[in-house]
């Protein structure tokens, strides 16, 4: 289905954010439509975390409109956002250590409607990550770090998203790794999940991208499709300084 | 002597069975909420008070009245957690302490009011049966109080490895931003955990009261030894809080015996300030 | 130029001086006042209770160390001082200072070991200690006659610290309370107490800048519980009975902690007005509700308590400083100009000197260097045999991406964090593993945070202060120099306002200002850049390019490429923990493996 005819999955109009006095968010659009990936760049302390987190009601925005299908989220508590489908695979994955894969698996899928397919999903999710269910009762703090984004990700899975929310996933990975993480979102979005994916790295997230958001100093400096960013000279002073 | 060691570990272990007991509520509400509930002792206190009245005016049996006791406390600590604890959850440490220590003043004081300072116990058929076997001598009382605290522990154990809401619980200790973006509601998580913490000292009070006295201030006796097995154990441990319980019942059991009953506090506070300098940690707790 | 006795008569006019001074003439009046033993006794308590809660709030308030144990030190006093004078017809005024002297001792004792604890284990601790010490006073009973306490026989003498009437016992706690309040004001207004509230903000943050917390937090200790020890005795000589139950009680500890809370908690005055407004709240209770039952006042005690804690956590003292000063203002007097010291104002020019050349210094050794630093956190490799140098005067860059182990080098070289091998040196010094941080700054080697830490309660000039402080031992050169530094980073304006009213530009500036004011000659800044819009970057590195010019030398991390490339001389680049490249900034930005790091293969492609 072309661009133009797919509806509007989530829209952010002027949202403004705070941490206590320091304002870490100054009047952020964007706007993503169902299907699409959709990429958030910019260098440390830009707020591209701070987005993902205001959008999923873990910090409370000061102004401004969030729309999930249609429906306003933006003062939502962060438990009803997951239930409608809104999932967040936080940086740092944030796995719980002490829990088996498969126990960190049924968690994510903690929300009613997540419970009651919960059998499916979990074979979806062993299906793209065979390494999970060979693990399945090993304690989650002890895997490798590949194997941990593998299951932040399986886990956020379970949740039956229909908009995935990936906070820097490529960090602290292995290239041959990261490659692996980034066709994993190819294939995830194929499946027909809608993805906003926050990256410091830059080539992988703006060539997977349809659309792509700049971030700076907690404000969008640029937008457009992935490809063509990746040609801009803008983005290429930003981050090689050149 | 070995009879007489026998004896020891096994007055021991059943005293420490309701240490583990009433440790156990601690250790979920400092593993889950991150606060020290200076209170713990006084909801000790009230469920002896209550199991007491309910013996006194409507002659039910204290092992019976859990069976009222335990909802009836679980219902009390959600209500107190969304009144007095919710509102510091993100207080500085100073605040947090002060609540609870406040909260423990007002519930003594509460006791005191109402039912004076007066000791009172509860005398059943089988207050004063022992068991006698190859020559040890079991307290009856004391042996189903003990089967009764494991019961509730394992129930608890089990409720938090294979619900749903248990492991809700267990996430919220381990890695509390992760839980909210699970979909787990944070603050009715507190309130339950909360709520079981007070459930778990609730029974414990239930079955303290045909073999203790309960008075207004017996709290702080039990809170501070209930702090000793918490650190020994390790504040986020709860298998640690029950081995802890178990352990200090028995330290308690042998240094009353070859040393003093009098000293017994003194053992207590020595192995806390120890730990506390050396292993904070405690024996199964996670840094 | 106005003499003393003129410069004294004329401030005696202004309300900021004689009002405090009216007060003072009042309270001294005060103990004359009543007819009855009823009010005598409630004055004489006020003040006994204010002195508590004062010496209470230099270790609970100004260090933010709570203790629930301190009726501990008040158990010591009263019981030292009784046994001897009953034992050895010791003056109870030399059995006073030698229970300060052993409360003292037993609090470096307590005090060392439990500092390293969390403030609930803390307070923890501290209540375990003080059963500790009622038991033994219950149970010794050849000692202290157990529970059955002690008895000191009416012998009124002055040697004796007995005396027939209350009036006495009333100007003897009054002088301790003024005491503690000309103790609490000096320590509030010199460099040991902003080292307490600093450290108490933000202990890291003050370690970096040179204090010695654990030592500050002792001193504090140690002088908080010698003035309740003496309180202990001045208790025991006024009843002249103490018990185990009385003297070392849970609840007197938390009274304490209650007044300085209700009172306004870390400042000079709350103590004392908590004191004032909840003892006779507290005699009234018990003497009215008490007789109905007992208890009860204890139960409106928990219930304030409660409602302090979530409602008023600043205290009367904090609402009151909104009064006083237009009260203060509408006094008479209040219009006449005050003859006060010229402030020092400083031009910008006085801060710069000459640039230095870093090409021309070439020493033998290199200023600052790491060798094959390593460290693992379990599995993982946070820094894996990274070396670098830097030369004098020099600006070295450190770059990577998130995760790279760029912060957890500064840790490890500002003493934050153990390396597990590897050697730091600095000046030819071997600094490695170099701990607490305070050494490494006073080595003149001073750090940023990524996240800023500015001292919230303070203002902007005196984090600053406690920064200068580093160098200066007087708080007028200190204010001064602070002073100067504020005007190099452009916060002059801003001098008297709170740290957490600042935007995030200028609490980085604060932050830079700060660590500079301890003089360093090392400067380690983590992201000062990030987070700031276009016109705030320009000035910040402004200011790195003039604090360079002064001849500090610089090691940045930084993600903001705009603000390497033009700062750096040289730059390094860590990825996974390993130093990848290193090179002039020209040759890094064309380095493909920096490329691939950062941006993914290919992207030049």
């Amino acid at each position: 289905m072309p661009i133009w005819g797919r509806s509007i999955l989530l829209k952010l109009e002027n949202i403004s954010a705070h941490y206590g006095d320091v304002q870490a968010l100054r009047n952020v659009s964007i706007e993503i439509k169902e299907g699409q990936i959709v990429s958030m760049i910019g260098s440390n302390g830009a707020g591209k975390s701070t987005t993902l987190n205001t959008i999923s009601g873990v910090l409370l925005c000061s102004s401004g409109i969030i729309e999930f299908i249609g429906r306003r989220i933006e003062n939502l508590p962060p438990h009803q956002i997951v239930e409608l489908g809104l999932v967040q695979i936080p940086e740092g994955r944030l796995l719980f250590p002490y829990m088996t894969v498969l126990e960190n698996l049924e968690l994510g899928a903690f929300t009613p409607k997540a419970r009651k397919e919960r059998g499916e999903n979990l074979n979806v999710v062993f299906g793209l990550f065979p390494i999970l269910k060979e693990r399945k009762s090993q304690l989650a703090g002890t895997l490798s770090g590949g194997e941990q984004q593998m299951l932040a990700i399986a886990r956020g899975l379970m949740a039956k998203p229909r908009l995935l929310m990936l906070d820097e996933p490529s960090l602290g990975l292995a290239p041959l790794l990261v490659k692996q993480v980034f066709a994993t979102v190819r294939e995830i979005n194929a499946h027909g999940i809608t993805v906003l994916l926050v990256e410091q790295n830059v080539f992988h997230s703006l060539s997977l991208a349809d659309r792509a958001y700049v971030l700076e100093n907690g404000g969008i400096v640029l937008e457009g499709g992935g490809r063509e960013l990746l040609n801009n000279s803008q983005v290429r002073e930003a981050y090689l300084g050149i | 002597m070995f009879i007489t060691i026998a004896q020891l570990i096994i007055n021991g272990l059943l005293l420490g069975g309701m240490y583990a007991l009433i440790s156990i509520g601690l250790t979920l509400i400092f593993g889950v909420l991150e606060i020290i509930n200076f209170a713990h002792g006084e909801f000790l206190m009230l469920s002896m008070y209550g199991s007491y009245w309910l013996f006194q005016l409507y002659g039910v049996d204290p092992y019976l009245s859990l069976l009222i006791i335990l909802p009836a406390f679980f219902l009390i600590g959600l209500a107190v957690q969304r009144v007095t604890i919710q509102p510091i959850l993100n207080a500085p440490p100073l605040n947090q302490i002060f609540m609870t220590v406040g909260l423990s003043l007002v519930l003594q004081n509460v006791a005191l009011f109402f039912w004076k300072a007066d000791y009172r116990t509860v005398k059943t058929a089988y207050s004063a049966v022992t068991l006698k076997t190859s020559g040890l001598m079991i307290s009856f009382p004391r042996l189903v109080a003990f089967f009764l605290a494991m019961g509730v522990i394992a129930g608890l154990l089990i409720f938090l490895k294979r619900t749903y809401t248990g492991k809700a619980i267990r996430a919220l200790a381990q890695e509390r931003r992760a839980a909210m973006l699970m979909g787990i509601n944070v603050y009715r998580t507190y309130q339950i955990a909360f709520g079981i913490g007070i459930a778990c000292v609730g029974a414990a009070g239930a079955m303290l009261i045909p073999v203790y006295y309960v008075f207004p201030t017996v709290g702080g006796l039990f809170v501070l030894i209930a702090f000793v097995v918490v650190v020994l154990g390790g504040y986020n441990s709860l298998t640690g809080a029950l081995i802890g319980g178990l352990i200090i019942g028995v330290v308690e059991a042998f240094s009353g015996f070859f040393i003093s009953p009098h000293l017994k506090e003194a053992i207590y506070f020595v192995i806390f300030i120890l730990i506390l300098l050396f292993r904070p940690t405690g024996l199964f707790g996670r840094a | 130029m106005t003499s003393i006795s003129e410069k004294i008569t004329h401030d005696l006019f202004y309300p900021k001086f004689y009002f405090p001074l009216v007060l003072l003439v009042l309270l001294a009046i005060l103990p004359t006042l009543p007819r009855n033993p009823f009010y005598e006794d409630l004055i004489v308590t006020s003040f006994f209770y204010g002195t508590l809660a004062a010496a209470w709030n230099l270790l609970g308030g100004f260090a933010g160390q709570i203790s629930l144990g301190h009726t501990a030190f008040f158990g010591i006093g009263a019981y030292t001082s009784t046994l001897l004078y009953l034992k050895f017809a010791l003056s109870p005024w030399l059995g006073m200072l030698a229970g300060a002297c052993l409360s003292v001792l037993v609090a470096i004792g307590i005090g060392v070991p439990c500092f390293r604890l969390k403030s609930h284990f803390f307070a923890l601790a501290t209540i375990a200690f003080a059963e500790v010490l009622r038991f033994v006073a219950s149970y010794w009973r050849e000692l202290t006659q157990g529970g059955v306490g002690l008895l000191i026989p009416f012998k009124p003498e002055i040697e004796n610290f007995m005396f027939r009437s209350k009036l006495p016992y009333a100007y003897i706690a009054l002088a301790l309370m003024l005491l503690m309040i000309l103790v609490s004001y000096l320590i509030r207004n010199s460099r040991f107490g902003f080292y307490l509230i600093s450290l108490r903000e933000d202990q890291d943050a003050a370690e970096s800048l040179g204090v010695k917390t654990s030592r500050c937090k002792l001193i504090a200790l140690m002088i908080s519980v010698f003035f309740t020890s003496i309180a202990g005795t001045f208790y025991a000589q006024y009843l002249l009975f103490i018990d185990p139950f009385t003297v070392f009680s849970l609840p007197f500890s938390i009274e304490l902690a209650l007044f300085t809370i209700i009172g306004g908690l870390g400042t000079v005055i709350g103590p004392i007005l908590g004191a004032f407004l909840l003892t006779p709240l507290d005699v009234f209770l018990r003497g009215w509700l008490g007789g109905v039952s007992a208890g009860l006042n204890f139960i409106v005690y928990g219930v304030v308590l409660i409602v302090a804690v979530v409602y008023f956590p600043r205290g009367i003292a904090g609402w009151l400083r909104t009064w006083y000063e237009p009260f203060l203002r509408a006094l008479p007097g209040a219009q006449r100009s005050l003859v006060k010291a010229k402030s020092v104002s400083v031009s910008a020019s006085a801060a710069t000197s000459e640039p230095s050349n870093p090409e021309k210094e070439e020493i033998q050794s290199p200023f600052f260097q790491v060798q094959s630093l390593n460290k693992r956190f379990g599995g993982l490799v946070a820094v894996r045999d990274v070396s670098f140098w830097v030369r004098r005067g020099e600006i070295l860059g450190l770059l990577g991406p998130n995760g790279a182990g760029k912060t957890t080098i500064f840790n490890l070289i500002t003493g934050f964090l153990p390396p597990d091998s590897g050697k730091v040196e600095f000046k030819g010094e071997r600094i490695t593993g170099l701990k607490p941080p305070h050494q490494v700054c006073l080595k003149h080697i001073g750090r940023t945070f990524q996240l800023v830490k500015p001292f919230k309660d303070m203002s902007v000039l005196e984090n600053v202060m406690v920064g200068a402080f580093a160098q200066f031992k007087k708080a007028k050169e200190t204010q001064q120099e602070a002073m100067k530094i504020l005007d190099f980073i452009g916060l002059s304006r801003h001098s008297d306002s709170l740290a957490s009213s600042l935007t995030t530009a200028d609490r980085k500036r604060l932050e830079l200002g700060r660590a500079l004011a301890t003089q360093p000659e090392l400067l380690l800044l983590d992201e000062v850049v990030a987070g700031l819009n276009p016109r705030e970057t320009e000035e910040i590195i402004g200011i790195i390019k003039a604090i360079s010019n002064r001849g500090i030398t610089l090691l940045m991390i930084e993600h903001v490429m705009k603000a390497v490339m033009t700062l750096s001389h040289r730059i390094i680049v860590l990825h996974h923990g390993e130093k990848i490249a290193e090179g002039i900034p020209a040759e890094i930005s064309k380095d493909k493996r920096v490329i691939d790091a950062y941006l993914g293969e290919e992207y030049l492609a």
